[in-house]
């Protein structure tokens, strides 16, 4: 057998074991670690409560209205991205508008324009009507 | 209906509105490639329907989806009916003992893209919120997609994938994401289907459902609820059909991939990226016939392409990459050019993939190495595009990086480990040589 012939069939054996994914075989087991409390909130691990607070928001407006989302941590990067994108997941149909950018300025315009304010894990230092409060959080009309 | 059964009958009636399709592209189709390029031409065509209802101000609802369906399944069942069968019928393919690991890996994917609702941050700040936005507003949401405060939502991405979202959803009667990462599935077993019928063509049952079986994890994306799936299918079979046109010269695969490339640039940027690199592929790569006759064989891709475009240009969607100046930052980069090149060579996803492809390029007979130019060619090129795209990215390159570059390269892994193992597995003597398996010649 030629020294080319060996290193092709060494090539041919390392492409198909590279290929070679064993993850998915653990799959019956991963079916059941997903059952517990740890996986069960991927990705919402940090902030359990938000979804279902989302999801009541989501109850007590119509499609169309504009919503403001406070959260606890109002630093782009430390949570207010992902408590802003989630919102915008949970309430499509509405326009959900954030307070901070990016570069973490402050909206405040945001706050003006918005007919509701879901204020999670927080309090809203402002005059405003509380239109339902559950799940960690408070939806506000404002006035 | 339970979600489930909605989503699966949702994939059922995309393959069977694909099945005219491909007959009236390829009257031979039969067997694993016409069920694989049934489900890709349906959910293509669907979302085409989609994107018509809402171009026309038509709401969406599962009647008047499912009628406008109808009118494509009967033209193209007119035109399948209209092409002449011809003498030549295809063989059937030989099953072996490896296409059963290739269920499995399936069998396992499904799995894991049904553990539960999908949980990628990119679904659900992309391609789920595009669907469940778009399934509340009965149609496109131009305002949503225009709204300064939705950039982070990529509105410029193309809507192959959160479109058939949609259609899955109005089967379901309203949104669920529970179960949508079984078209996932459907899209990773749709490109292993037509990989194994186009691996029959030129190798041996055993060869070509061991080619098939080692490129099943890489056809199943990670990224569940995300495009990079079905760019990996549309791109991956469109590559491996062109290919194949090229060497054949066979108008019904050079239709084929021309129409899937399309499709793959409605799936994500990638795919527009895909098709340039494929167009440069042509030209370049083959002799017969010259290569301004190639590349008019792609002119269904770039009709397919053209009218998120010119939507995307009419509705000025930004870009991220293009806003501000890239070309300046792509140039304010060049002097740490080995730097970045370094770094992503270090978080290169599967090196050892990678190596051995490389390893297996060098090792083939040179003369083979030209025979598979084309697809080399194209990898090269698209990674390049992706490599260009981070000297030139607005974001923290670091991030882009780290965030981007494992999709990126999966991306273009399918059609290259294709080509190198049938290489090699043709040099140590034991491929055939071409056999009409399944299509015209």
């Amino acid at each position: 057998m030629s020294l080319r012939r060996v290193l092709t069939i060494i090539a041919l054996a390392a492409i198909m074991v590279m290929c070679f994914e064993p993850s998915p075989l653990r799959m019956p087991f991963l079916r059941r670690a997903l059952q517990t409390p740890e996986l069960a909130g991927v990705p919402d691990r940090q902030w359990a409560l938000y979804p279902r607070f989302l999801e009541g928001v989501r109850a007590h407006t119509r499609p169309g209205d504009t919503i403001a989302i406070v959260f606890p941590v109002m630093g782009w990067d430390a949570g207010y991205s992902y408590a802003y994108y989630r919102a915008s997941y949970f309430l499509a149909g509405r326009e959900v508008l954030p307070l901070a950018d990016p570069q973490d300025h402050p909206l405040p315009q945001n706050l003006r324009d918005a007919r509701y304010v879901a204020v999670f894990g927080a309090t809203l230092p402002m005059p405003a009507s509380i239109v339902w409060r559950g799940e960690g959080g408070t939806l506000l009309r404002l006035q | 209906m339970t979600g489930i059964i909605a989503t699966l009958v949702a994939i059922l009636s995309l393959i069977v509105l694909g099945i005219p399709i491909t007959l009236a592209i390829d009257r031979h189709a039969r067997g694993p490639l016409l069920l694989g390029t049934s489900f890709l031409y349906g959910s293509g065509a669907m979302s085409f329907v989609m994107l018509a209802l809402s171009i026309a101000h038509l709401r969406w609802t599962l009647i008047r989806v499912t009628v406008s369906a109808l009118v494509v399944f009967c033209a193209a069942s007119i035109l399948a009916v209209k092409k002449p069968a011809g003498a030549q019928r295809p063989q059937p393919l030989k099953a072996t003992i490896f296409d059963a690991g290739t269920v499995l890996t399936l069998t396992a994917y499904a799995l894991y893209a049904t553990l539960k609702s999908l949980w990628d941050w990119d679904f659900w700040a992309i391609w789920g919120l595009k669907a469940r936005v778009f399934l509340e507003a009965g149609g496109i949401d131009w305002r949503f997609l225009e709204s300064r405060w939705n950039t982070f939502a990529h509105p410029d991405y193309p809507l192959l994938v959160p479109l058939t979202f949609d259609f899955i959803a109005l089967v379901n009667g309203g949104w669920s994401d529970r179960w949508l990462g079984l078209p996932g599935v459907a899209w990773a077993a749709a490109l292993l289907l037509v990989v194994r019928a186009l691996a029959s063509r030129e190798t041996s049952p055993l060869f070509a459902s061991l080619v098939t079986l080692t490129l099943a994890p890489l056809a199943v994306s990670s990224h569940l609820g995300c495009a990079e799936g079905a760019l990996i299918a549309f791109g991956g079979a469109g590559v491996l059909m062109i290919r194949a046109a090229l060497r054949d010269g066979d108008p019904v695969l050079w239709r084929h991939g021309a129409l899937m490339l399309g499709f793959a640039a409605n799936c994500k940027n990638e795919g527009l990226a895909l098709l340039v690199a494929v167009s440069i592929g042509v030209a370049v790569a083959g002799s017969r016939p010259r290569a301004t006759a190639r590349l008019r064989r792609l002119w269904p891709a770039y009709a397919l392409m053209t009218p998120w475009l010119l939507l995307r240009l009419t509705h000025m969607l930004p870009t991220d990459i293009a806003s501000g100046s890239p070309l300046s930052r792509l140039i304010a980069r060049l002097p740490q050019a080995h730097e970045i090149l370094a770094f992503l060579v270090m978080h290169l996803h599967e090196p050892w993939l990678w190596l051995a492809i490389l390893t297996g390029i060098l090792i083939a007979p040179a003369a083979s190495r030209r025979s598979e130019g084309f697809v080399l060619l194209v990898t090269a090129i698209q990674l390049c595009f992706y490599v260009a795209a981070y000297f030139a990215t607005p974001h923290d390159l670091h991030w882009h990086v780290l965030t981007s570059w494992p999709r990126l390269t999966s991306q273009v892994a399918p059609p290259v480990t294709f080509a190198v193992f049938l290489m090699l597995a043709k040099s140590l003597n034991v491929g055939r040589t071409l056999q009409s398996n399944g299509f015209r010649t």
